[in-house]
């Protein structure tokens, strides 16, 4: 029973100051090495406030608090959490609570050794046991001072039961000497009768009765040893009840500082200084938990260490809500955030705390609701929601610390990613396992990644789609639609990663529609720039080898608005050339050039058709060329030169 | 011993020799110079049907804008631009070919006349003269 109730206090030597803890509010992210393993913990951030000893702290992470250098053990973090969630929910308390301190201190007032003197001992008891039920009336008060009345009452029945024992003792006592002079006297006779024997035995008496009384004295000694025996069962019977009351009420004391009321653990303490004597004043109950408050070797508790605890706590508590409403003021909300949680766990039942104004709580408790929030993201790693809700927060409350939360979070979104990519080009390379390897790893660190859920399905899908997209590249391929392999690339580069004769394909075309591409971006940047005559050499350019490509035509169809003219002079001439005028080509290229001189094409077309024709002018005067491939119409139009 | 006042030689000569030149230089100034009886060529038609000219010869004053090629034994393709009367519609560039048996030496600027043949769709320099 001792074992236990020291195994209780164990666990809530400073679960008097609090329970356990919730979890951390708002969420971190934790990025290692490979994983990037993502944690949410506000209290991360705080690490070093957590375990510095000198401020008192609550690890919401792993269930401790820290108060005054010991770090307590706080339990069920779930309990803790409603507990708190709960308290900032709940309507304040109530009733005066300026009055309702003042009674409590009305009666330490009367149980302290300043007031108390022999003349008002009985009175002042008397007077402080009836404010016990004056307190008992205030909802706040729990009932807890009607537990102390109770004990007190219990005390002094078992002090009349003292006193009956002790007369019952005395009687015993006097009963015993009574007894004890009954068998000095019968001893007495005893001997008298045995030396008057003596000596009549010498003048020879004749012969009677050699003693008498010797039983009779038997069972004198036998009613003594009884007497005595009563007596002591007598005293043992009060050494129990005095033991019994006094462990009671250390066990009373204690159990109010773990529960955290303070002030009812120092009225039950003034009232075992006035009720126990001062030898029964040593602590018997929590002796050992309350010593490693006080880090010194040999310390002796005393009720005044227990005193100590409880003032320092109410205190801190009072300290703490100062703290709370000054961070308030300041608009530094998150800060008043940490300090009202741990001053709650420190001094839940303290007036102070309990009366803390409810808009001020539910200002609170929204806060807390969109960290519990941000934590279950964290916890989920749903990197892509917690920077809005960090967003949130910190519009909730400008002192979160949001800035590192979301360094991390990018942080891992860019492992994530590049994992990703990684398995993509392992993927692309044929290397399953490195794609699958790289795949866990992307999804493990972002498991909500959209490039993950695509690259997945593409994956579960690449066998299936195997037999579809080989045959439709081969008829695509066939076919010169290299705008539509091109469209396709990545389900085809996916599908024939295997296959290394058609991946070269898919990659020449690839490079050849980059080209095109590159080329009908290039002329349509010329277009807008005005240089309409530019952008249609590179089109025409670009058509002498993709001329079935659609977005080639399409911007040909465009830009041809603006060079009527010039595309008209280069389609006659390359038709002339066609047939075989090189001559009236070369004409056609000059006229062009004098549109656009610094056109590359007419200049290499007018080099070239020159060349040609100086080459070929002789055959053609001598009549070897061909005919011209057609004659007008009506060759007798020919104009005969006018006579002079 | 004839009596003729020598003051009729006196101007008679000068007279009789600005005939004789207005007579040679007169033509020329009227545009026709020495290929006058040719017809002007014209650019436009040739570039939409050159087929028509075929086989004629035109007369073509020009100015030498670009040599575009030169073949040894064969000749030079030269880039020049008509001199129109109406300079309000100047006419592009045309190619003619000069065959290499011509001595004339040809910079960029020059101007001449020619008389060209359209021989199938070239336009070839049979005779020249620099202006």
């Amino acid at each position: 029973m001792r074992h236990s109730l020291l195994s209780l206090f164990g666990w809530c030597a400073l679960t008097v100051l609090g329970f356990a803890q919730a979890p951390p509010p708002g969420a971190t992210v934790n990025t290692n090495g490979t994983a990037g393993d993502y944690k949410s913990s506000t209290a991360e951030g705080g690490a070093d406030r957590i375990f510095n000893v000198n401020s008192d702290s609550v690890d919401m992470e792993n269930g401790t608090m820290q108060w005054k250098g010991t770090t307590m053990n706080l339990g069920n973090s779930r309990a803790v959490r409603a507990r708190f969630e709960r308290y900032l929910a709940a309507p304040t308390d109530n009733g005066d609570m300026k009055r309702y301190v003042a009674l409590l201190d009305q009666i330490q007032l009367l149980l302290s050794a300043q007031s108390i003197n022999q003349d008002n001992y009985y009175r002042n008891q008397q007077e402080a046991f009836n404010l016990l039920f004056k307190a008992a009336e205030y909802d706040i008060d729990a009932g807890s001072s009607l537990t102390i009345a109770s004990q007190v009452q219990k005390v002094w029945v078992m002090k009349q039961e003292f006193r009956q024992i002790e007369i019952s003792k005395a009687q015993l006592d006097t009963l015993r000497k009574v007894q004890e002079g009954i068998i000095i006297n019968r001893a007495d006779n005893i001997e008298a009768a045995n030396d008057a024997r003596s000596d009549g035995s010498s003048k020879s008496k004749p012969l009677g009765k050699a003693s008498s009384g010797t039983t009779e004295l038997g069972y004198k000694v036998k009613d003594v040893a009884r007497t005595e025996a009563e007596i002591l069962a007598r005293n043992a019977e009060m050494t129990a009840l005095g033991l019994k009351a006094k462990i009671e009420f250390q066990s009373q004391m204690v159990s109010f500082l773990m529960a955290r009321r303070y002030r009812h653990s120092l009225i039950t303490s003034s009232f075992y200084r006035v009720l126990f004597k001062g030898g029964s004043q040593n602590i018997v109950v929590g002796a050992k938990e309350v010593k490693e408050f006080f880090p010194i070797s040999d310390f002796v508790p005393t009720l005044e260490s227990f005193d100590m605890l409880s003032r320092e706590a109410i205190k801190d508590t009072s300290k703490g809500m100062q703290t709370v409403d000054d961070l308030v003021k300041q608009g530094e909300l998150y800060g008043a955030f940490e300090r009202l949680q741990e001053t709650f766990f420190l001094g839940e039942f303290e007036p102070v705390v309990m009366s803390y104004p409810q808009e001020k709580k539910r200002e609170m408790l929204a806060l807390w609701k969109d960290l519990r929030e941000l934590q279950r993201l964290g916890d989920e790693r749903d990197l892509g929601s917690v920077e809005g809700y960090v967003n949130k927060v910190r519009g909730r409350a400008r002192d979160f610390p949001g800035a590192p939360i979301l360094s991390k979070v990018t942080n891992a979104m860019n492992a994530s990613n590049m994992s990703l990519l990684s398995a993509k080009g392992a993927a692309l390379a044929g290397d399953t396992a490195k794609a699958e390897a790289g795949l866990e790893r992307a999804a493990k660190i972002w498991p909500q990644n959209p490039g993950v859920k695509d690259f997945a399905t593409q994956v579960v899908s690449r066998q299936d789609t195997m037999a579809q997209m080989v045959p439709q590249f081969d008829r695509l391929f066939a076919d010169a639609k290299w705008r539509d392999i091109y469209n396709n690339k990545v389900p085809f580069g996916l599908a024939l990663a295997q296959d290394k004769e058609r991946s070269a394909k898919l990659l020449k075309v690839i490079g050849r529609i980059g080209e095109l591409d590159f080329k009908i971006q290039k002329a349509s940047v010329l277009f807008t720039e005005n240089n309409p005559y530019l952008a249609w050499d590179v089109i025409v350019d670009a058509y002498k080898s993709e001329s079935d490509d659609l977005v080639l035509a399409k911007t040909r169809a465009d830009i041809s608005s603006r060079v009527g003219a010039y595309s008209g002079l280069i389609d006659s001439a390359e038709k002339l050339e066609k047939d075989g005028a090189e001559a009236a080509a070369l004409t056609a290229w000059l006229a062009a050039q004098d549109l656009n001189p610094p056109s590359t094409i007419c200049g290499a077309a007018v080099k070239r058709l020159a060349k040609s024709v100086a080459e070929s002018a002789v055959i053609r005067a001598t009549g070897a060329v061909p005919a011209p491939p057609s004659e007008p119409a009506a060759g007798d139009e020919v104009p005969v030169p006018p006579k002079k | 011993m004839s009596k003729i006042n020598p003051l009729f030689f006196a101007l008679g000569i000068p007279v009789v020799v600005i005939v004789i030149l207005v007579a040679i230089v007169a033509p020329r100034m009227g545009g026709g110079g020495k290929f006058a009886e040719l017809t002007p060529f014209s650019a436009e038609k040739y570039r939409n049907d050159w087929s028509s000219l075929q086989g004629n010869s035109y007369r073509l004053d020009c100015q030498v804008e670009q040599q575009l090629a030169f073949v040894e034994g064969r000749g030079r393709v030269l880039a020049v631009k008509p001199i129109e009367k109406d300079s309000s519609r100047p006419a592009g560039r045309i190619p003619v070919f000069v065959p290499a048996g011509s001595a004339d030496s040809f910079e960029v600027g020059q101007r001449f006349r020619c008389k060209l043949r359209v021989t199938r769709d070239l336009l070839v320099v049979e005779a020249l003269e620099r202006f």
